[in-house]
């Protein structure tokens, strides 16, 4: 049933890019529906013109392009402010939920959207790391188990990059060059399934695994090394993995395997790839503090199967990834 | 709120509607039928419902289900080039239930409560709903309806990002919401759905309206539901029984969101229903004292009870009844 779900999803976002890209994002309700004045940059009283700069998704943007606003405005703490009071139903809310003054609102509005824009730039590149980077999450865990001989433990974490993540990052393969790979993740997850002890288990995981890496590496080498646009996308993955890890617990007990390991890959990705990548262009201090940041906070994790108590709080988890935060923003532009 | 149903057009369509199903009764059924509708009558001429108990425990849901029962989301109205929008503002989170003093469970949820709000709109109403996924999982808003498929929700939505569902209010019924990201049994497991009632354009008769939505946990993960409830939290209405009055007119939305069973036979005690089916009719097509539901299916059950006491629901699969699906109804005296 899973399965077939899976073609039937696929074929629903294959039929949507096949009817064109450009109308699916022009049947997008907000096109005709968004108020005048929020596509009239003239309106701007800094008589700054917009026109050409991409409008910031104050759905969607991450913090380090709501610092734009922040900037503009003057007001600190802006950034967190707007992701905090998310969602907006239109940008009016920015004013209705207290977030600016309608005066603050008047200078910024030119520059700020809700329309589901298509991520372009940077940003389109760092989500794309992201999505990859919570794949590679959930198979390095799924590899583990599978070295544990836990082939029912790893077949969620198989299962998680070809059905949460890949139809969204379908669409973009062709133009980076990418060959189609979910064949390879399915093929995976369906022989863990129902062949656990096949001998083609490892070699099929492997090559899953070469497919995802050649995946991040159609992203340019300068980016890939680039501690701006890396620690963005780390940021981003330990957000995820502070939310499943919050989600592995009650009661003072891991009650919740899977979210454990899944938040167990995260880290781990982020920690042993995407800061190893970066660290010979970090400023060596810094390198050092992300390091024993990044080192601490994976001891939440001893093990890819739990214990039965948490050795690190959710709350505790959650407030040292703000501390990775804070350290890494200077060196994020 | 109460602009959505002005109540004297309430009224009219009431009698219209009357006048219609007298019609139909006295041609399909008689005498039996004419009695029901007499019963009807004389229930739907005023609502009345009793207080609402107070302080009754939330167990870690974002609303008590003593109040989420009638807890109906008509959304935020915006105008916006001369279209009146309906927006709804969905936050998918995870909370703890104390689904009984052993067990405490993390659900998935929209907006920290499960079933999600309750959300309602009128039959041609231009609905949007504002999606943000805080969850850590990517989820997804899949509405059952009409609408065009990249409105669909089958897309997921990561951690952290937001997405808007916008799509004209059709066809009149009850439908329904949830997560579309595999496993899905998971993920409607863990409290990820909702109701959405779009009501026809003249609304029903006036009744007491409330919402009950059957649910199953799997626990431990084994692919078997270990506890089941109304609402969330198993044998909550057998412990808080849901007040109503002698001879009121209660209408109820019943959905059933169990997954790993393929269906339920709910039961009203002492007491016949009139269905209708998927809430698609504005005549009831059956009356019965069981119905069986798969999966997703919901109806609309209206019924009045002639005597006070209290009063059971529940699945007729009387395990899935014990292991939490239970409920009563205390029919007060109505008031002379």
């Amino acid at each position: 049933m899973i399965r077939i779900f899976r073609y039937v999803v696929f074929i629903v976002v294959i039929a949507c890019l096949a009817i064109g890209l450009n109308n699916c994002a022009g049947n997008s309700p907000n096109t005709a529906s968004s108020p005048p004045a929020a596509t009239s940059p003239a309106d701007s009283p800094t008589g700054v013109t917009t026109n050409n700069e991409p409008k910031i998704n104050i759905n969607t943007a991450i913090l380090s392009e709501l610092d734009k606003l922040e900037a503009e405005l003057g007001i600190p703490a802006l950034s967190h402010q707007i992701q905090a009071s998310r969602p907006y139903g239109s940008i009016e809310d920015l004013v209705s939920k207290n977030v600016l003054t309608q005066e603050q609102f008047d200078r910024i509005k030119a520059q700020v959207t809700v329309e589901e824009i298509v991520l372009t730039g940077e940003a389109k590149d760092v989500d794309y790391l992201t999505k990859l980077g919570l794949m590679k999450g959930h198979m390095i865990v799924a590899g583990q188990l599978l070295d544990l001989n836990l082939p029912d433990q790893a077949e969620p974490h198989l299962g998680h990059p070809v059905e949460e993540i890949y139809v969204d990052i379908a669409e973009q393969l062709p133009e980076r060059n990418v060959p189609e790979f979910s064949d390879i993740l399915t093929q995976t997850q369906d022989l863990v399934k129902s062949k656990p002890n096949d001998p083609q288990v490892k070699p099929t995981y492997d090559q899953a695994i070469a497919a995802v890496d050649q995946a991040i590496a159609a992203l340019p080498a300068d980016q890939r090394q680039s501690p701006s646009f890396v620690l963005k996308s780390i940021t981003e993955m330990l957000e995820t993995a502070v939310a499943e890890y919050t989600a592995a617990i009650s009661d003072g007990k891991i009650t919740e395997v899977i979210e454990y390991q899944d938040s167990r890959g995260f880290v781990e990705y982020a920690k042993d790839t995407l800061l190893k990548q970066i660290e010979p262009n970090l400023d060596a201090t810094l390198a050092s503090d992300l390091k024993t940041k990044m080192d601490t906070l994976f001891q939440a994790w001893p093990e890819p199967v739990p214990p039965a108590a948490p050795i690190v709080s959710a709350d505790e988890v959650a407030s040292q990834v703000k501390a990775i935060e804070q350290a890494a923003a200077p060196a994020i532009s | 709120m109460p602009e959505h149903q002005p109540i004297n057009k309430r009224i009219l369509w009431s009698r219209r509607q009357l006048l219609q199903t007298g019609l139909v009764g006295i041609g399909l059924a008689g005498a039996a039928t004419g009695f029901y509708q007499f019963q009807r009558r004389q229930a739907a001429s005023t609502v009345e419902i009793p207080p609402i108990p107070e302080n009754t425990p939330t167990e870690g849901n974002g609303l008590s289900p003593m109040v989420l029962l009638r807890n109906f989301d008509y959304g935020t109205l915006k105008q916006e080039k001369g279209r009146t929008i309906r927006e709804f503002q969905i936050i998918a989170e995870n909370t703890t239930l104390q689904l009984n003093s052993a067990v405490s469970y993390v659900s998935w949820n929209y907006n920290g409560r499960v079933p999600g709000p309750i959300l309602r709109a009128k039959e041609g109403d231009r609905v949007r709903v504002v999606f943000l996924n805080k969850s850590g999982h990517a989820h997804t808003m899949h509405f059952h309806g009409d609408h065009p498929s990249e409105m669909d929700g089958v897309r997921p939505v990561r951690n952290d990002t937001a997405t808007i569902y916008e799509f004209d209010a059709e066809p009149f019924g009850i439908h329904l919401y949830h997560c579309h990201i595999p496993p899905v049994p998971r993920h409607i497991g863990k409290g990820l759905y909702g109701m959405f009632i779009i009501d026809p354009p003249g609304g029903r008769p006036p009744a007491d309206e409330m919402v009950l939505v059957m649910g199953g946990y799997d626990v431990n993960g084994d692919q078997h539901n270990e506890l089941y409830a109304f609402n969330a939290i198993p044998n909550y209405y057998k412990e808080h029984p849901i007040p109503i009055y002698q001879d009121q007119l209660v209408r109820l939305y019943l959905l059933n969101m169990i997954e790993l069973d393929p269906a339920v036979t709910f039961h009203l005690h002492a007491n016949f229903f009139r269905v209708y089916p998927t809430g698609r009719t504005l005549t009831p097509t059956q009356e019965t004292d069981v119905i069986t539901m798969g999966t997703t299916e919901r109806h609309i059950l209206e019924f009045a009870y002639r005597f006070p006491g209290q009063y059971m629901f529940h699945p007729h699969q009387d395990a899935i009844a014990e292991a939490g699906c239970m409920g009563f109804f205390d029919v007060i005296p109505k008031k002379s």
